[in-house]
């Protein structure tokens, strides 16, 4: 553990001493604003030392070499036209178990934002609930979530995703009271535990591999396996009880049993948590392990990817056609978009498993925008439902939302955008996700005889994707519908709390912004995908001359561009 | 200040304008959107101009014969001022994907620019008074739809098209929704996902146009602008067997936009239960949209898949026309029956547009501005009836001539535009078009369709004759004879006839329709620069098809069947 460790993990660190002082303070000073406003600037000093870390790190001004190199790409001396911004370094050699690149920022990034909201949303639970550990507990969830994004080492990605799981154990508990609460709450427990053991006896194949947990280390022992050998098919079953055990986070469908269920006994907080904690950190798991430290392992990883991907958007969406809960509709809404980003995955294995997608339309950063785009959009929706019910009357049916388009109209109009965004309607968020999603598909070229029929797979993939898209219009057009067409059948008080009201304003702003000006998180998701590609390492980090001096992580950014 | 953008953004600013002063009810938000519209009219006429004023030295060489014939020779020579207005900005540039936000107009999009931005006013005037409940919100979407139908049509990259293209879905999904009849939830919700179900395969097949020309194009660049693909399919154009698919993809979109014969049936429903304006936009330009799209990017782009699927986009195109009206004739509701005559009347513009001729490319695109006048029209002035007695139904009226004679007098206007009178604008379209479509079905038919080609240019004029039946029909049973009127909702003794307020929305269509009818010239000539390299295009596939074996199915067809008269 060295300086240069501590220092990138300063924003984890942030979140976890307030979440001590939370949990600790709470016991002598009950009251939820101050906690909240604890919470809140937790995240916020959070994201403050992520964003020193950034520009430090990734964009360190003046730098001799950059400019060179740029210099040399465009033509002219030092001199960068606006059309074509500098681009940053992708990856720095940090020592120790993480790996610090454009990846991980943006995973970290979004997870920030993302938290800020959960505990807006969080900041006006119901009276019986014991706000301090609800807030300490969702700190750390997102902590973990963070950990993950930059683990470089099994046992680390481990822990981050176990720190992901267990808090939201006690949330769930937290959540709610009920009978249904405490029946989510175990089948949650149960089948998360299962699915942990499966992929730690996935694993622990990987570890009997390359005798380390190191992914590089992996990845030279992976890559290095005779094709004769027998041990080849202890890759593949590693292979495949990875995707078991991270499929149950991401909802792939016959590991998705639970998530209906659990999303309707639980509150739409807790419903909300659920549907994009987990997810992002089982994708950025898979992207982890499988896309770099399994080279070899592709075209079993896409067919994979490429089948779960097909089942999951569908039977999701269809399914989600005839659900009248609310939260159970979004369970189902969020299952299939989880076959959406799985697309992205596939195209991602497919890619490095030497197709040619030189399009830019990368699998990974398709997967990342989306999954941005679908966080925004969703929790965004559950905040409008927290913010729209009363603790001892909350919105449960569909048909709850009748007429709010002429009661609230604020509240209507922000739920409109999340439902267009997320059936993927220009111009929001949701509609350069997919695109991103849809183009990577059509843009796979294998290699090889069987190029041909993998390119009927993928382009099969796109076409389900999109008729899957215009089913999905049934279903968030029937909310939209219910919304301004119908005459309200009950009084809505729309007294969840200004703390949801905001986040949703927040969500539903970034949405129609990332919609209207794709480019920053398209840039962004682009140079996050071309870095998790890199071996690692990269410039190393010097703090003291706050600048990265190894010539050799510019020309890698530049040869990866 | 770029004039096109500020045409396209100008309802936003409206929109703004109308949150911030506008309280519940309709007074200032109608009088706000009446301005936009009309600065808006005013801007867009503006770059019409600019486009008129520089087409006019490059077209004087090449006019068609027939098309002459109509034309009146002496324009007054314009000077050349400023070149039209173009926008053109990066969106997405990232790491090999660029998007660019590029905005222009050329011979195909100009008129239906235009005449978006007119038809507009004309709906912010008929709904004045129709409109009570939640007006600012209605207006603000109307002003909305606005921005999405200039953006459709201004657009110059695939992108941007589609972005604009889907986007015109929400608020007219909320215009049907909300200020529709009594069915309205189920038209709106079906009008939405039929369109998004068609226009999504749509989006897969233009993705697929560009990384097609993207890794086997002359170029090999990731391009995304109108002008860039089509240069590049033009020298290295995709394969016939590609192609096809690619046709299809569009296809599915394009054809329900239109809509084709088999894919019709959201637009009746949509139409009737629209209220007045959403009716007029959705069959004056939303409908164009896939007319446009078909010329834009399956003819422009497939060339050899437009000329293989010719003869069943020809055929569906009759059966359309043919089942249009024949269905149109048997409808009680004025307004139901206007949707199928729509059915009809596009399938004229799709016959025009697949005959892949000159004369008939013109035609259909004619066509197209025709039937959003005069259909527009149609619908506005059935909106005012029922704006006066609450009833669609035919049999409840009668004699309504003597009781409203200006009103009368519009809709006769509109119906004899309709159906094709000469000196209207109808007729200059659809003679242009069916001459072409007889071109193609008489004297360009290959042998192995020759009979069909032939059935079908006869069964397309049979589509003129019933249109004049059902209009006529209508017009005669509602507005002459004894004077019949509903007898539960309107109260009788406040019908009153068209204000001034119904004529100055009226009258800009009329006096387009003349001109059209009577000067055809001035508005072919500035499409001509962009649709005759189209046709020549496709003549050119046509005859290098018929010397090659392995051209595409005309070619191919024709052999087929020499072995088939072996046997």
């Amino acid at each position: 553990m060295s300086t240069e460790t501590i220092y990138c993990l300063l924003p984890e660190m942030m979140l976890i001493i307030a979440a001590t002082l939370i949990y600790i303070g709470g016991v002598f000073v009950p009251g939820r604003q101050v906690w909240s406003g604890i919470a809140i600037g937790a995240v916020l000093v959070s994201g403050w030392t992520l964003y020193g870390q950034y520009t430090r790190m990734f964009w360190p001004d003046q730098h001799p070499v950059a400019d060179a190199v740029a210099a040399a790409e465009h033509g002219s001396a030092g001199e960068v036209s606006p059309e074509y911004p500098p681009e940053p370094i992708l990856s720095v050699a940090v020592p120790g178990p993480l790996k610090v690149d454009l990846f991980s920022q943006y995973v970290r990034w979004l997870v920030l934002v993302v938290g800020l909201i959960f505990v807006l949303m969080a900041t006006q639970l119901a009276p019986d609930v014991q706000v301090p550990e609800y807030l300490g507990t969702l700190l750390l969830a997102i902590t973990g979530l963070m950990i993950v994004a930059s683990a470089q080492e099994l046992v680390l990605l481990f822990i981050g995703l176990e720190l992901i799981s267990i808090p939201t154990y006690i949330l769930l508990y937290l959540g709610r009271r009920t009978i249904e609460s405490q029946e989510a709450t175990a089948k949650y427990f149960f089948l998360s535990i299962l699915s942990s053991a499966v992929m730690l006896y996935g694993f622990s194949f990987l570890y009997g591999a390359a005798g380390s947990t190191e992914l590089l280390k992996i990845q030279d022992a992976v890559g290095g396996i005779d094709e004769s050998s027998g041990f080849l098919w202890f890759a593949r079953l590693s292979l495949v009880l990875i995707f078991a055990g991270l499929g149950f986070k991401v909802t792939a469908v016959p590991f998705h049993f639970y998530a209906p269920d659990v999303y309707q006994g639980t509150t739409a907080g807790n419903a909300a948590l659920l549907s994009v904690l987990p997810k992002l950190g089982g994708l950025v798991a898979l992207v982890r392990i499988v896309s770099f430290a399994m080279p070899g392992m592709e075209t079993y990883a896409w067919h994979l990817a490429l089948v779960l991907a097909l089942v999951t958007m569908t039977l999701g969406n269809v399914v989600a056609l005839w659900q009248d809960n609310i939260r159970r509709l979004l369970a189902y809404s969020s299952i299939a978009h989880g076959g959406y980003m799985l697309i992205g995955l596939a195209v991602a294995f497919a890619g490095a498993s030497g197709a040619d997608s030189a399009s830019g339309f990368d699998g990974v950063a398709g997967m990342l925008f989306y999954i941005a785009a679908y966080a925004l959009a969703t929790t965004g929706t559950f905040a409008a439902v927290i913010y729209l019910g009363r603790d001892d009357r909350p919105i449960e049916s569909v048909d709850d939302l009748a007429g709010i388009g002429r009661n609230h109209p604020w509240t209507a109009l922000s739920l409109a955008v999340f439902m267009f965004s997320l059936t993927g309607i220009p111009p929001l968020a949701g509609f350069w996700g997919k695109l991103n999603l849809f183009a990577g598909a059509l843009s796979i070229h294998l290699p090889g005889e069987e190029g041909d029929l993998g390119r009927y797979w993928f382009i099969l993939l796109a076409v389900v994707g999109v008729l899957n898209a215009a089913i999905s219009a049934g279903y968030y057009l029937r909310i939209v519908g219910v919304m301004y067409f119908r005459s309200s059948q009950r009084d809505l008080q729309a007294d969840g709390g200004t703390g949801a009201g905001l986040a949703m304003v927040l969500c539903a702003v970034l949405v129609v912004f990332v919609g209207l000006q794709p480019n920053p998180l398209q840039v962004g998701a682009n140079a996050a995908a071309q870095s998790a590609r890199l071996p690692g390492g990269g410039a190393t980090l010097d703090i003291a001359s706050e600048q990265p001096s190894d010539v050799s992580a510019v020309a890698m950014s530049v040869a990866g561009e | 200040m770029n004039w096109l953008l500020a045409a396209i953004l100008l309802p936003v600013a409206g929109i703004a304008l109308i949150w911030v002063l506008g309280d519940a009810t309709r007074g200032p938000a109608r009088w706000i959107a009446l301005a936009t519209s009309v600065l808006t009219l005013v801007l867009a006429l503006g770059v019409v101009r600019s486009h008129i004023v520089q087409s006019q030295p490059t077209a004087a060489g090449e006019k068609i014969d027939l098309a002459e014939s109509f034309a009146d020779s002496g324009d007054p020579a314009v000077a050349v001022d400023a070149a039209p207005p173009t926008f053109d900005r990066y969106w997405i540039k990232s790491y090999g994907v660029e998007v660019r936000l590029a905005f222009g107009l050329d011979g195909l999009s100009l008129w239906m620019f235009g005449l978006s931005a007119l038809l507009v006013f004309t709906c912010v005037l008929v709904s004045w008074e129709a409109i009570e409940d939640r007006a600012p919100t209605f207006y603000a979407l109307l002003l909305l739809l606005e921005t999405g139908m200039l953006g459709v049509f201004a657009a110059r990259d695939i992108i941007v098209f589609y972005v604009f293209f889907e986007f015109t879905l929400i608020p007219l999904f909320f215009l049907i929704g909300i200020w529709g009849y009594e069915d309205r939830r189920y038209a709106a919700t079906k009008f939405f996902v039929f369109t998004l179900a068609g226009s999504l395969l749509t989006f897969l097949g233009l993705l697929s146009i560009v990384l097609w020309n993207f890794y086997h194009g002359a170029e090999g660049v990731l391009d995304f602008s109108f002008d860039g693909v089509a240069k590049a399919l033009a020298v290295q154009p995709i394969p016939a067997h590609l192609q096809i698919w690619i046709f299809l993809a569009l296809f599915a979109g394009f054809a329900v936009k239109v809509p084709l014969f088999p894919v019709h049936t959201w637009l009746p429903l949509a139409h009737t239960q629209a209220p007045t304006a959403g009716s007029v936009l959705l069959a004056g330009i939303l409908l164009k949209i896939g007319c446009y799209g078909f010329v834009r990017f399956n003819l422009s782009m497939l060339p050899d898949a437009s000329i293989t699927c010719m003869p069943w986009l020809l055929g569906l195109s009759v059966a359309g026309i043919v089942y249009g009206a024949l269905v149109a004739l048997a409808q009680s509701d004025m307004k139901r029956l206007i949707a199928y005559s729509s059915v009809s009347h596009l399938g004229f513009c799709m016959l025009g547009i697949f005959s892949l001729n000159r004369l008939g490319v013109q035609g259909g695109v004619l066509q197209m501005i025709n039937h959003g006048l005069s259909t527009g029209g149609l619908f506005a002035v059935i909106g005012m009836v029922y704006e006066r007695y609450h009833s669609r139904e035919i049999s409840e009226f009668g004699g309504l001539a003597r009781r409203m004679p200006i009103l009368a007098f519009f809709m006769l206007l509109f119906t004899f535009s309709s159906i094709g009178v000469p000196g209207l604008n109808g007729f200059a379209g659809e003679f242009l078009l069916l001459s072409g479509a007889f071109q193609r079905g008489w004297a360009e038919a290959p042998e192995s369709w020759a009979l069909a080609g032939r059935v079908i240019s006869v069964f397309a004029v049979s589509g003129v004759i019933l249109g004049a039946w059902y209009m006529l029909w209508l017009v005669q049973r509602v507005f002459f004879g004894p004077v019949r009127e509903p007898t539960h909702g309107g109260a009788h003794h406040e019908v009153h006839d068209l204000n001034l307020r119904e004529i100055t929305a009226l009258v800009p269509l009329v006096v387009l329709m003349f001109w059209i009818g009577l000067v055809p010239q001035h508005f072919l000539r500035p499409m001509a620069d962009t649709l005759d390299p189209v046709a020549q295009q496709i003549a050119a596939r046509i005859d290098s098809g018929e010397k090659s074996t392995v051209g595409p199915l005309l070619a191919r067809e024709t052999t087929g069947q020499e072995v088939a008269h072996v046997d």
